[in-house]
């Protein structure tokens, strides 16, 4: 049975896995950037200001700390966690999707973080001048401004779920990662090694759709003044 | 009352930095008078910028009391009052992600304006600051000059029509022959806006060309001097002031005197005026009456010397560059026609400038 | 299996805080950050250990517990993960160094771009493909190298790429060859990034090696896939946090060692 053969007789699993595979990542990356983000913007309230103590402090540690320990879930490989969260949360879709969030966390950060603090000096400081608020500077300016390194954060950490995504079938979680595990239990099978390489291509697959919804999003959503 | 006179006064007004002992602005007092332009100057680290952020309180004054046309607004919500004064930086800081329109419109937006008022207050400050609103109301900041940015930083600071402007070294970063034609557009525009100005400048030229007074900062955050230009020039208060200002004093004090207030010495155009006993030059003119040579002058050959002109309009300044240009000892002053109105010599710089009275 | 993706341009909290004051206090606030993976190592291990010896474990979970057994499981590991990055090294530097010459330009591009895309290929399925040519630890080396070439390649190019050009320019002007200039002054300027690169390597093949089990290489997932098929969530549970305390530990050595080779070349 070759690849094609395979292919057409299971299309319909195929797709949905697929599909499953898809809305995995989505649903997690999605939450993640929505954590990323809105803690971003808080540790970033507190600006770099000579006159001002009583903030800061609390929001750089809190920023520090928190990109240092995402940092270190980063490290920690995907196969430990997912197995870790097994005692508290089972086997299944809340571990896969829990853990999957977990990862998606610190590129976005990062990026939110970097992106905000970049923001041009003089331009805070016009904002300021001209009598804009902390947190209207903060979502008029720096956010629009921060958006094209968040928006690449966020598809960087799409593109890296999608791979992990697949060993979150270990722990019987959803998508394309099922068709690898069953094809590699049945090695031997006729159609084992079409399943298993169907299974990996089609993770390519998901990423070019998402890329695709990357473009359109940038295309959209950064503002014409400073599209490169 | 003085409050009406004076826009601004600070009353001992201190600040000193956290973690620092000696104060970066040491209580000062200074009154600013309604529709001058102020200038802030000396050296790096002598307080002039802390001083202008204070008055918009985008530094806090740790002593002392900000008054604001007669409001104390030492204690009054800093983003509120700072809707109220216009500023402009450096770097221009325009907002990349507006366009230029959206840019201007950015106070009477917070304000609280109509979309139409927004937009016409955004055209006819394009049009004052010298950029034509059609080309560019829809632009991005990223698509204009250092020069046409910093033109649509003075606009933008306008916008809400301010009575108060605090510039930090607008100009600073501009290339000089711009920075000379931003200057002249600038009292320009000061001439139909009539803003209290505050300035500041490390541009000693810049402050004796665009200031009615002038605020020389010593180190440690002291005021040194506050008087009007000439006075900075001619007496300064201090050693420190007569060091700041330098040895090129006398020649900077040129351009502060404006040709029409001097006392010029007589012109003939009259072909029956050569030979005359009283020494008093006569040049050829054309058609309109314009001098174009010399006919006669008493002292010299008057073939061999090329007539120079200098509009009335014109300072001392002009006057001395065009003699050194055009190796010329005199120099023939005329009027917006082209009319000569009088001559002046290089003599005359030597032997004392006269003034004259001006009538109104 | 992880990622770690590197922007260049973007500061990662630890590359601002490089200029801060000399001496031993010094160095640890330059570095505190390195403090963070031994204290979550030691306290998830305390952690660890307590709740096992709250537990009565089972024979079989004893068996599987043996150290013995984990130490053998932790030797295979370290070693396909020692193997793959060395084979990553000596492939990638070189291919990324030639890459990133002038007569290479123009594929550099699309090798970059692949390189982001082909993040979304999954490792797990890259080393399941090559079990059907052949079960065990060759393949799992080579599945290992695979997955881990790219950051590489793409760091050595990029690393490359943003040196200075003016000081490319000064080489030359000096009369340095084109290879000269390449030893001593794009390569020496570029090794911070490429370092980091192999860290991110080094921390991907210790993830992916979690995965050789599946096609008989051995390595720290045994004892996660026999906890799964025996169903014994103890076991499971102190497997998954050795997995994780190794991982962070050998990106821990990693990270000093890379501050120390960095620190070295200026």
């Amino acid at each position: 049975m070759n690849v094609f053969q395979y292919f057409s007789a299971n299309s319909q699993q195929i797709l949905f896995l697929t599909q499953a595979h898809f809305l995995y990542v989505l649903i997690c990356v999605g939450i993640g950037s929505a954590i990323s983000i809105v803690l971003g913007l808080i540790v970033s309230t507190g600006e770099p200001n000579p006159n001002r103590f009583s903030f800061d402090w609390w929001a750089t540690g809190v920023r520090e700390g928190s990109l240092l320990i995402t940092a270190a879930v980063l490290t920690v490989p995907s196969l430990a966690l997912f197995v870790l969260f097994l005692p508290i949360t089972g086997l299944g879709v809340t571990t896969a999707i829990i853990v999957l969030t977990v990862y998606s966390l610190y590129t976005v950060l990062r990026n939110t973080v970097a992106g905000l603090r970049s923001v041009d000096r003089a331009v805070l400081e016009s904002a300021r001048g001209l009598g804009y608020g902390r947190i209207r500077r903060l979502l008029t300016i720096q956010l629009p401004l921060a958006w094209p390194v968040i928006l690449n954060g966020i598809r960087v950490t799409t593109l890296i779920s999608i791979s992990i995504a697949v060993v979150g079938s270990i722990v019987q979680g959803p998508g394309l990662g099922q068709l690898l595990l069953t094809g590699i239990t049945r090695i031997g099978a006729a159609n084992a090694f079409p399943q298993v390489l169907i299974g990996t291509f089609m993770c390519l697959v998901v990423a070019a759709v998402f890329e695709i919804f990357f473009a359109i999003v940038q295309r959209l959503t950064i503002p014409r003044g400073i599209r490169v | 009352m003085s409050e009406t006179e004076n826009m601004i006064v600070l009353e001992a007004v201190e600040k000193v930095y956290p973690g620092s002992t000696s104060p970066a602005v040491e209580r000062l007092d200074m009154a600013i008078p309604r529709g001058e332009i102020v200038m802030l100057i000396g050296p790096s680290g002598c307080g002039k910028t802390t001083t202008l952020k204070m008055m918009n309180r985008l530094i806090e004054p740790t002593g002392g009391r900000i008054i604001l046309d007669g409001d104390d607004v030492t204690d009054v919500n800093g983003d509120q009052l700072r809707r109220k004064i216009g500023y402009v930086i450096q770097q221009g800081g325009l907002f990349p992600h507006y366009s230029i329109a959206d840019n201007i419109g950015v106070v009477p937006k917070m304000l609280g304006w109509d979309k139409n008022r927004i937009k016409e207050r955004a055209d006819e400050l394009l049009h004052l600051v010298g950029l034509e609103p059609s080309t560019y109301r829809d632009r991005y900041p990223r698509q204009l000059s250092g020069g046409q940015q910093q033109r649509v930083g003075v606009a933008r600071a306008l916008a809400a029509d301010p009575p108060v402007m605090l510039m930090d070294e607008p100009f600073g970063a501009i290339d000089p022959i711009t920075r000379d034609r931003l200057q002249d557009e600038f009292l320009e525009i000061q001439r139909t806006v009539g803003k209290t100005i505050c300035f500041v400048t490390h541009d000693l030229q810049e402050a004796v060309k665009l200031g009615d007074r002038i605020a020389v900062f010593g180190t440690g955050g002291r005021l040194a001097q506050y008087d009007d230009p000439d006075t900075v020039l001619t007496h300064p208060a201090d050693d420190f002031v007569s060091d700041f200002v330098g040895g090129g004093a006398a020649v900077r004090r040129l351009s502060l005197l404006e040709l029409s207030r001097l006392e010029l010495h007589p012109i003939e155009t009259d072909a029956a005026a050569v030979g005359n006993r009283n020494g008093t030059p006569v040049a050829e003119v054309d058609g309109s009456g314009r001098p174009v040579s010399w006919r006669h002058l008493p002292d010299r050959d008057a073939a061999t010397t090329t007539l120079v002109t200098v509009p009335l309009s014109g300072t001392v300044y002009d006057a001395v560059d065009v003699m050194l240009d055009g190796s010329a000892s005199l120099v023939a002053v005329v009027d917006d026609e082209g009319l000569p109105q009088g001559v002046l010599h290089w003599n005359d710089l030597v032997a004392g400038l006269k003034t004259r009275e001006r009538g109104a | 299996m992880t990622a770690v993706d590197l922007q260049p341009g973007v500061p990662t909290p630890s590359e601002e805080r490089k200029e801060s004051g000399g001496g031993f206090l010094g160095v640890i606030r330059a570095n505190y950050d390195l403090l963070v993976a031994p204290a979550i190592v030691v306290v998830g291990l305390i952690v660890m250990v307590a709740y096992v010896g709250s537990q009565t474990l089972d024979t079989i979970e004893e068996r599987a517990l043996e150290p013995a057994n984990v130490f053998g499981q932790l030797g295979q590991h370290l070693l396909l993960t020692a193997y793959s990055t060395v084979l990553v090294l000596i492939i990638a530097v070189p291919l990324g160094i030639v890459l990133s010459r002038p007569g290479a330009r123009r594929i550099q591009g699309g090798v970059l771009a692949l390189g982001g895309f082909a993040q979304a290929l999954p490792p797990f399925g890259v080393l399941l493909l090559l079990g059907f040519w052949e079960f065990g630890v060759r393949s799992a080396v080579i599945g290992l190298t695979l997955a881990a070439l790219l950051p590489v390649l793409r760091n050595t190019v990029v690393g490359l790429q943003q040196v200075d050009q003016s000081l490319i320019e000064a080489a030359r002007g000096m009369g340095m060859s084109a290879r000269q200039t390449l030893f001593s002054v794009e390569i020496p300027l570029a090794v911070p990034v490429i370092v980091a690169g192999l860290r991110v390597a080094l921390v991907l093949n210790v993830g992916t090696a979690t995965l050789a089990t599946y096609i008989g290489a051995g390595g720290l997932g045994e004892l996660v896939q026999q906890a799964l098929r025996l169903n014994r969530i103890n076991l499971l549970f102190v497997s998954g946090a050795i997995i994780a305390a190794v991982a962070l530990l050998v990106d821990w050595l990693a990270g000093v060692a890379e501050r120390a080779i960095v620190a070295r070349s200026g």
